[in-house]
């Protein structure tokens, strides 16, 4: 623009009406999805990783449904089918995605906003706390979704498109909402626990740096202790967690080593009280931010 | 330069009774009450002297005591209607990481509660206002200071405020992107209908663009008026400034002789202290008397920062207004 040169398009009162201030959490949403759409190593990457295992997982099922598999047993200690077994086996996969598009997409949202002073951007305008914690968590849902939750239900497809008959189909109709479950809680755990640990701390960096060691050293660590001590405390691990319940869902159990597991009981607890607690910090620290960012501090 | 039409009827733009707000035992806003009005509003005052907070509780976003209207509605329970019909621009960068001018500024249309193509249509409109048309799909993050400044004046008047807040707006600009800002701001209110609210310390900034002024010191009211209010015109407006096209020596030796005290500020120009009831007439009758042609006279006032130092240094409670 050259100096003294004002470029007017002409202007009009805006007098239609205006979104209701109870739905603008909505925007939030569709520009989280828009902003994890945009570049490749965000989601793309990690969602194409999803589907491949979605597909090799039904390519096992469809080559090799009849076979046993040794890894698991039934709930008293017959073997079963890699049929039976492939969608909690399944599980683990999806967590290790789920985690990588955590940190590529979840830990580091609302520490990241506070950095760029984003607050005072939401907050000059008609948005509450809620709205804002809400919409991102929605967002990081449905992204998320799209890899804990899509698979399984796939894989439960494919399940019931290789029954024998109509029989065995009806027999396993309930593969469906186990299997939505399962993608819903995973879903939940990878979307709420990192937008949590994104708002402990203001920096985008250590944000991400927290909820990774929490995630892969702190889990570990109760892992271990769940071995020697007591298995419940094997729960705090979110994966080992989500697992449990997968197994227990399907009627397996692990074999072995692997056959320590947290009490399901113990592992809904665990995933309720770190999503609640993960919510609950991410809505105190908007809450503060929303009163501290417009204007600086005087 | 398009002239604004002023404001008729309707509630005060903001209008405060016993407004006060404590933070522990630090006042931050100290029982302020004002009624104010106008079109580009100066709001002025030392670090800490409340400015920002005054800014947050009219948009409604602390609890506070007393009562502030914005535009007739109560921050205190309709901040939401209120930010709604006001636009922030703040100090501080505030910018979405990875946005493009034009989508930063859809996307705070849409959460301003705008359909989404209308959102995108005023993006686009409020982008090539601040004279960002041709770097609007850039990513913000690779803005000069200027441009990121226009950003942030673009994004606080897409969802058509009727009042602008702006923070500091020419903070960090050099003089001809100074310039060009200031321009843009006195040349809103004709253009787009809305009232400004302009917190800044540059006084030279306010002196050029507002025409009211809000001065707060220490968390209290301490001046709300007209700037010529504050500059303090004067009823008779008895001191002068004259300039001439010869000779301003002689001119001062006809109006000392006719009772006024002159002091030649160059060959060409003097200022002129008119006796008691004498007016610019007798500037002109002098002029004659001494065969000087006179090219211009203009009343002498106080510039807006002498008369800030004036008001923070007199005694506190409010002076001027309130209006």
């Amino acid at each position: 623009m050259s100096a003294g040169q004002i470029h007017d398009l002409g202007y009009k009162r805006y007098v239609g009406s205006r979104r209701s201030v109870a739905t603008r959490w909505t925007v939030i949403l569709r520009q989280e999805l828009a902003s994890s759409w945009k570049t490749w190593w965000r989601f793309k990457v990690w969602l194409v990783a999803a589907a491949m295992s979605t597909a090799v997982a039904a390519g096992v099922l469809y080559f090799a449904s009849g076979k046993m598999i040794r890894l698991f047993s039934g709930l008293r200690g017959e073997t079963i089918q890699i049929a039976d077994g492939i969608i909690p086996l399944s599980t683990q996969w999806y967590c290790k995605i789920g985690f990588v598009v955590s940190l590529t997409l979840g830990a580091s949202v609302v520490a990241g906003d506070v950095e760029s002073g984003a607050f005072t951007f939401y907050f000059a305008r008609s948005l509450r706390p809620r709205d804002y914690v809400v919409g991102k968590l929605a967002g990081l849902a449905i992204a998320m979704s799209l890899v804990m939750l899509v698979g399984p239900l796939a894989l439960a497809g494919v399940r019931l498109g290789l029954s024998d008959d109509n029989d065995q189909l009806i027999a396993l109709l309930p593969v469906l909402p186990k299997a939505l479950a399962i993608g819903v809680l995973g879903t939940l755990i990878y979307a709420a626990v990192p937008l949590g640990f994104s708002a402990l701390v203001a920096s985008r960096r250590y944000a991400l740096a927290l909820w990774a060691v929490y995630y892969i050293v702190i889990g570990s660590m109760a892992q271990g202790l769940g071995l020697v001590i007591s298995p419940a405390i094997g729960a705090i691990d979110l994966a080992e967690s989500l697992g449990a319940i997968a197994h227990a869902l399907f009627g397996v159990q692990l074999m072995g080593k692997h056959a320590v597991e947290p009490p399901v009981a113990a592992a809904m607890i665990s995933i309720a009280v770190q999503v609640t607690a993960a919510i609950g910090v991410a809505f105190w620290r908007v809450r503060r931010a929303q009163q501290a960012g417009v204007g600086g501090a005087s | 330069m398009i002239e604004a039409e002023p404001r008729t009827g309707g509630p005060a733009l903001i209008s405060l009774d016993r407004l006060a707000k404590h933070y522990g035992a630090v006042t931050a806003l100290d029982h302020v009450t004002a009624e104010v009005d106008g079109r580009i509003i100066g709001l002025l005052g030392p670090n800490g002297a409340g400015k920002s907070t005054l800014l947050k509780a009219l948009l409604g976003l602390i609890p506070y005591t007393g009562r502030a209207r914005v535009l007739g509605l109560d921050a205190q329970t309709q901040g939401a209607e209120i930010r709604d019909r006001v636009g922030y621009m703040p100090e501080q960068e505030a910018f979405l990481a990875g946005m493009s001018a034009v989508e930063l500024c859809t996307y705070a249309g849409e959460l301003s509660g705008l359909p989404r193509n209308e959102a995108m249509q005023r993006a686009h409109a409020a982008l090539y206002y601040a004279g960002l048309e041709e770097k609007r799909y850039q990513p913000i993050a690779g803005y000069s200071t200027g441009m990121k400044q226009r950003v942030k004046l673009a994004q606080a008047l897409v969802h058509d405020p009727e009042i602008l807040f702006l923070d500091e707006p020419t903070n960090g600009l050099d003089p001809r992107s100074r310039d060009e800002m200031l321009e843009l701001i006195t040349e809103l209110p004709a253009r787009r209908n809305c009232a400004i609210v302009l917190s800044t310390h540059l006084l030279p900034d306010v002196e050029r663009v507002c025409d009211h002024a809000v001065i707060m010191h220490r968390g209290a009211l301490r001046f709300a008026g007209t700037i010529d209010e504050l500059r303090g015109t004067r009823g008779t407006d008895s001191e002068l400034h004259v300039e001439v096209k010869a000779d301003a020596a002689r001119l001062a030796e006809a109006l000392v002789q006719g009772g006024a005290r002159c002091e030649v500020t160059s060959p060409l120009a003097l200022r002129v202290d008119l006796p008691v009831h004498a007016t610019s007439q007798l500037v002109f009758l002098a002029a004659r008397a001494a065969g000087v042609q006179v090219r211009g006279i203009g009343v002498r006032r106080e510039s807006v920062e002498a008369a800030f130092l004036r008001v923070l240094a007199g005694p506190a409670g409010p002076s001027g207004g309130p209006r």
